[in-house]
């Protein structure tokens, strides 16, 4: 039992720091950012290269992940969800998409199709109450907990964040304070493409790594932003160990379950709490 | 004469086809506090909103100190010394008071307590607030926040739209207090419909009416000849 609750806790937080990314960039330029997957499966990519290629440790190469993909996500940024401000949203989303498809077989063309998997980069066991658990999955959990406190820090106490919280209330009003509300919003995209890059980097060990893997997780990113509320930085986080628990637990009694019971929730969600969009 | 601090020249602006300012010019002077009354619809907010680069103009232009406007952001805009306080009352609610005013001392370099201090000294009751929600402050207190915050950086032109509409009559009081003492030492460009307000502070009336300039009341007889500006309301 215990196990499955690590589990539970270790998918959670991988979906939350990925998921972070997604919900900010809802709030802030409402847009709905499929490029987000891209981005996640490219940290991940990334991280072999570093780590197979260029010999660096686990922990340097997945600090290259992190870092190399914030030139990436400033183009898509800065080239594509820019001149999507104030269009409709599934214009957005197909031009997102677009980035996807291209980022996918972008991923194709430089490290092939195969799927490419890691082993546990610190491959201990640490012993909990009688049941044996990787010390890498405590790693995740805690690494989690400790960007949402971050995050909370970020977004309370220093101007930049306050600026972006102001922002997302009355965006107007922040810009006839003479404030370029918009720069301030591409500081926070980049910030949630950094960690969508760290999801990726992180789960690598996990799952395998395949070009489409962006896919997979995108949709419960989706599943977490929607039912922890667009935009919630509180919200999201609870949603997203929430669904990780649902992942478990189903998996737990009848795995090939799991992840759609994930949508079940969602749907319930929905039907209770509509989402205005 | 003076050479004025906002002048507006033949303005026609359009929501997509729906034309709503049609030829609209005014000025406002140094140290003028100007009013705007019309009914409702008649493309008062329009007009700031122009004014304030949130609108892109179908014709016309818009002078700050002498200088064309163009087609420039907002932001650029405030920065150059204008700030517009906006009809529907909204302060950063889920942020304090003391951080609404800090987000405005961000750009202007103004020391935040400074700020602060400076919107106590004008509303001592502001003081115990500070530190809570600026969300859970009464219509009036918002109304103080937002122009306090307005002023931060000593703008030169401040818009303020309906600043007291919908408050009750002891707090119109209030920001009839916070206007006249600042009367003189900026320019403002106020839309205003209340009628006692707009008679013991303008020094000019501008009268709006289908998105037109309608008539300009330039002296105390006529801003205070009954029913002159009572007939647009
Ligand atoms: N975003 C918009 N899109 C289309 N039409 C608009 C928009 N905003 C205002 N209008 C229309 O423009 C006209 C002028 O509106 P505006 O808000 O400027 O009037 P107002 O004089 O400020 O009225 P009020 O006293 O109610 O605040 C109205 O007919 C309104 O319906
Ligand atoms: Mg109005």
């Amino acid at each position: 039992m215990i196990g499955t609750l690590i589990y539970g806790l270790t998918i959670g937080g991988i979906l939350y720091i990925i998921s972070i990314g997604l919900s900010l960039t809802f709030g802030t330029m409402r847009i709905v950012n499929f490029a987000h997957a891209f981005v996640y499966a490219l940290g991940a990519y990334l991280l072999i290269t570093a780590f197979r290629k260029m010999g660096l440790s686990f922990l340097a190469a997945a600090g290259f992940g992190v870092l190399a993909v914030l030139p990436v996500a400033y183009v898509i940024e800065a080239y594509v969800i820019r001149r999507l401000y104030g269009e409709s949203l599934d214009y957005a989303i197909i031009a997102t998409y677009a980035v996807l498809l291209i980022g996918v077989d972008l991923i194709k063309w430089v490290w092939g199709a195969s799927p490419i998997s890691l082993n546990d980069p610190i491959g201990k066991d640490v012993e909990i109450l009688g049941v044996s658990l990787p010390v890498y999955r405590l790693v995740i959990i805690t690494l989690a907990f400790v960007i949402y406190g971050g995050l909370y820090l970020f977004f309370r106490k220093t101007i930049v964040g306050k600026i972006v919280i102001a922002g997302l209330d009355d965006k107007d009003a922040v810009r006839s304070l003479g404030i370029d509300v918009d720069r301030y919003f591409s500081i926070v995209f980049l910030l949630g493409s950094g960690l969508a890059a760290l999801g990726g980097v992180l789960y690598a060990p996990i799952t395998s790594v395949h070009p489409y893997m962006g896919f997979q997780i995108l949709l419960l990113c989706f599943a977490v932003v929607i039912v922890g509320g667009m935009g919630s930085l509180h919200g999201t986080f609870l949603s997203a160990f929430a669904l990780g628990m649902v992942i478990s637990l189903t998996g737990r009694f009848w795995g090939p379950a799991a992840e759609t019971m994930v949508f079940v929730v969602m749907a319930v969600v929905l039907i209770f709490k509509p989402i205005d969009v | 004469m003076k050479s004025p601090i906002l002048s507006v020249e033949s303005v026609d602006l359009a929501y997509g086809k729906a034309q709503v300012l049609h030829g609209v010019s005014l000025s406002v002077e140094p140290g003028e506090m100007v009013f705007i009354a019309g009914r409702n619809g008649a493309g008062k907010t329009t007009l700031l909103r122009t004014i304030a680069g949130f609108l892109p103009r179908a014709a016309g232009t818009v002078r700050y100190e002498g200088k064309d406007l163009g087609t420039v952001r907002p932001e650029s805009v405030a920065r150059s010394g204008i700030r517009y306080v906006a009809q529907d009352k909204r302060v950063f609610g889920k942020l304090t008071v003391r951080e609404n005013i800090e987000i405005a001392a961000h750009v202007s370099g103004e020391r935040v307590q400074e700020a602060v201090d400076r919107i106590v000294a004008t509303y001592p009751p502001m003081e115990k607030f500070l530190d809570g929600s600026a969300g859970s402050l009464s219509g009036g207190q918002r109304q103080i926040l937002l122009i306090g915050r307005a002023l931060v950086g000593s703008p030169k032109l401040l818009l303020v739209d309906e600043p007291t509409e919908g408050l009750a009559a002891g707090t119109i009081e209030d920001i009839f207090r916070l206007l006249d003492g600042m009367k003189g030492r900026l320019s403002f460009l106020i839309v205003e419909q209340n009628l006692p307000v707009i008679a013991r502070l303008a020094d000019r009336v501008y009268l709006m009416k289908e998105g037109k300039i309608d008539r300009e009341l330039a002296t105390r007889e006529e801003i205070e000849a009954p029913d002159s500006v009572e007939r647009y309301l």
